[in-house]
């Protein structure tokens, strides 16, 4: 057992602190000088990463210019900042470090003793490094309003995105606790309140231009082919900006233990996890310089289980998403279950330490407000088919601008006993009713029976129909009925009406390969024809009668809600969700392969 | 800020363009740099043109002629009674 005498003022410390393996690094390892110098002694958080000096190196660099050389709030203020973000974040490893820090530097860690100017910069830091992504652009306003200044503000941003990284340090190295944490309550901010139609675009805060030699740029530049905006909102503290880009140096951009591209695609996953769309958008764009496909990129980004990952490579992006996104449930078998898939300790500690400075750099892009570097790789803008069903509601006729149905002459000679007139109905209309119903039940004999019920149902109940809506409308709304009961007789377990287990909500796109610009061209028609068929069928009953109406039918959301007896929004919701799962089952045909040659 | 999910839940109406001018200003925030959702738009118009076009499930003239006869038989045999 190796034992240190070097963890000063605290007696001698046995070295397996945490999950991982440990080396002996000496008294003398030259970064935990910042920490003592702050802490007093060295942690164990870091005491449980000395298989890796440089990953230590890099959080010594970024705990130097945070904490040590930011001198812009006291340092009292900053503890309860931090204190305040642990209580928040429910981690009891920095509640007890945090808790120690304050009585070590006299001041209770009680939040009363806060004037009101405290608590407003308290409650943003506690915000941001619990639920970034609400941050917006009230929260800094009521900052400003508090008389801070901008680097005021740039520090609380920092010191969130401080508290972010060693959070999850801790949890992903299991480190055991310097200090028993007392029970602290977590806080409450009083920014929970924000207004609904808050305005959530950056920048909060103002580039400052920097010297074109400003090295940490300059190696940006080199290494990325850019300076993000998240670094130039940053330049009221170059020494951050340095420190962070040596940390990344150290962290990022080194093959000898996990290689370049794994920590990419982690920041990458992390980053898709917070749900922040300015990291992913870089991330991927710097995957892409480093040779990874741009599909895969953002294959990566919305769901890296299905982005033909190898075991392992998932098994390490589904660790650090879950210590990311889930730390409560993280534990020591999520070490074990890498270390199975035969990562080594240093492997699984520098995945902890990606993780974590993405956390840390998602924090502070939030807390700046950085916009995306970017142009749109294409120029976006939807373009409008000449589909009914895509034509905007103001060009759509309005009720009292309808033509009058076409069939009404039709109807009224047919409601009067003109079977002739019926028979014409029935050849106008039959293809459309056919289409429908075949469409739902998807055997052609079965759909021409309920054809036939369809038909003579109408005409059953022609004497009712007293034109409020189409005849088309009205005939469609027969047959839908009609194939939805047959499907009832055939699955009675199964629900047409309601969402079951998977619900309107939750459906998540996972096919997200680009695709090829003109699919028409890449099948024959009667090819096309069959594979509609075919990935239509897979829809559950109640998705595709709605899309079987409004994109086959062209009925518009209004009528084809009064078709079905639904409410113009559950209308448009299925809509919406069986038109994605439809792209979803045609998209392996139509989407470019990764080398951006057809499918 | 607009997450993924944000945006696909007001695809339908962004499609429609339905959606207030406020928010299809943040939608096209998102939509310029998220290349995701750039994918499911184009992808989700495609379906939507794919799906119009494709001619699914017709039903030929020489086909409908002999159904729409026997519907009208049933119908002259119903009234006849």
């Amino acid at each position: 057992m190796i034992v240190c005498d070097w963890n000063f003022g605290r007696g001698k410390i046995q070295v397996n602190v945490g999950y991982l393996k440990e080396a002996g690094l000496g008294e003398s390892f030259q970064p935990f000088s910042v920490f003592r110098e702050y802490f007093g002694f060295v942690p164990n958080v870091f005491l449980a990463q000395t298989l890796l000096p440089r990953v230590i190196a890099a959080e010594a660099e970024l705990a130097r210019a945070i904490l040590l050389e930011r001198r812009c709030l006291p340092q009292i203020l900053k503890e309860r900042m931090l204190l305040a973000l642990a209580a928040g974040r429910g981690s009891t490893y920095f509640i007890g470090l945090g808790s120690q820090v304050l009585s070590l530097l006299g001041a209770s860690d009680s939040k009363t003793d806060l004037s009101s100017q405290e608590t407003l910069l308290v409650d943003f830091t506690v915000k941001l490094g619990t639920r970034s992504s609400s941050i917006s652009r009230d929260d800094v306003e009521r900052i400003a309003a508090g008389r801070w200044t901008n680097e005021s503000m740039l520090e609380a941003v920092l010191l969130a995105g401080w508290g972010n990284f060693l959070c999850t340090l801790s949890v992903g190295l299991g480190a055991e606790p310097d200090f028993a944490a007392a029970p602290h309550v977590a806080t409450t901010t009083s920014l929970d309140i924000v207004s609904a139609e808050r305005e959530n675009f950056g920048p909060y805060l103002s580039a400052k231009e920097m010297p074109s030699d400003f090295a940490p740029y300059a190696f940006l530049r080199d290494n990325f082919g850019l300076v993000p905006n998240v670094f130039q909102l940053q330049g009221l503290s170059p020494a951050t900006v340095a420190a962070e880009v040596e940390a990344m140096r150290l962290i990022l951009l080194t093959d000898d233990v996990l290689k370049r591209k794994q920590k990419e695609r982690i920041l990458l996953a992390v980053s898709a996890s917070n749900q922040n769309t300015y990291c992913v958008a870089v991330y991927a764009e710097i995957l892409t310089l480093s040779g990874v496909a741009s599909e895969e990129s953002y294959q990566i980004a919305a769901d890296h289980r299905q982005a033909g990952l190898s075991e392992l490579d998932r098994a390490l992006l589904d660790f650090a998403v879950k210590l990311s996104a889930r730390p409560e449930e993280f534990s020591r078998e999520d070490v074990e279950s890498l270390r199975r898939h035969g990562l080594s300790d240093e492997q699984i500690l520098e995945a902890v330490a990606v993780t974590a400075l993405t956390q840390f750099l998602n924090t502070v892009q939030q807390g700046t407000g950085a916009v995306p570097d970017f142009a749109p790789r294409r120029s976006f803008r939807l373009k409008i088919g000449n589909k009914a069903n895509l034509s905007s509601p103001d060009s759509r006729p309005k009720p009292e601008e309808e033509p009058p149905d076409p069939d009404a002459e039709l109807v009224q000679k047919a409601q009067a006993g003109n079977l002739q007139a019926f028979e014409v109905l029935v050849e106008h209309h039959g293809k459309r009713v056919y289409r429908t119903l075949v469409g739902l039940l998807g055997s052609p004999e079965e759909a021409r029976d309920a054809m036939q019920d369809t038909f003579l149902k109408a005409f059953q109940h022609l004497a009712g129909f007293q034109g409020r809506s189409k005849f088309s409308t009205w005939l469609l709304r027969i047959a839908s009925n009609a194939g939805l009961q047959r499907l009832r007789e055939r699955r009675p377990m199964e629900s047409l009406d309601d969402d079951g287990p998977e619900g309107e909500e939750g459906f998540r796109p996972r096919q997200v390969r680009a695709w090829t610009d003109d699919p028409e061209q890449l099948y024959s028609q009667s090819e096309m024809r069959s594979l509609v068929e075919n990935c239509l069928k897979k829809l559950p009953a109640k998705y595709r009668v709605v899309v079987l109406l409004r994109d086959f039918e062209q009925l518009s959301a209004d009528d084809a809600a009064a078709a079905l007896g639904l409410g113009v929004p559950a209308l448009k919701s299925r809509l919406l969700r069986g038109r994605l799962m439809l792209r979803e089952a045609l998209a392996p045909y139509f989407a470019k392969s990764p080398t951006g040659v057809g499918a | 800020m607009i997450t993924c999910a944000d945006f696909i839940a007001e695809l339908g109406n962004y499609m429609d363009e339905s959606v207030a001018d406020e928010v299809r200003v943040q939608l096209e925030n998102h939509l310029a740099h998220c290349q995701t959702c750039q994918v499911i738009v184009d992808s989700t118009c495609k379906t939507v043109r794919i799906v119009t076009d494709s001619g699914s499930f017709d039903l030929p003239d020489a086909v409908l002629k002999p159904i729409a006869a026997e519907i009208m038989a049933k119908i002259r045999s119903e009234q006849g009674r």
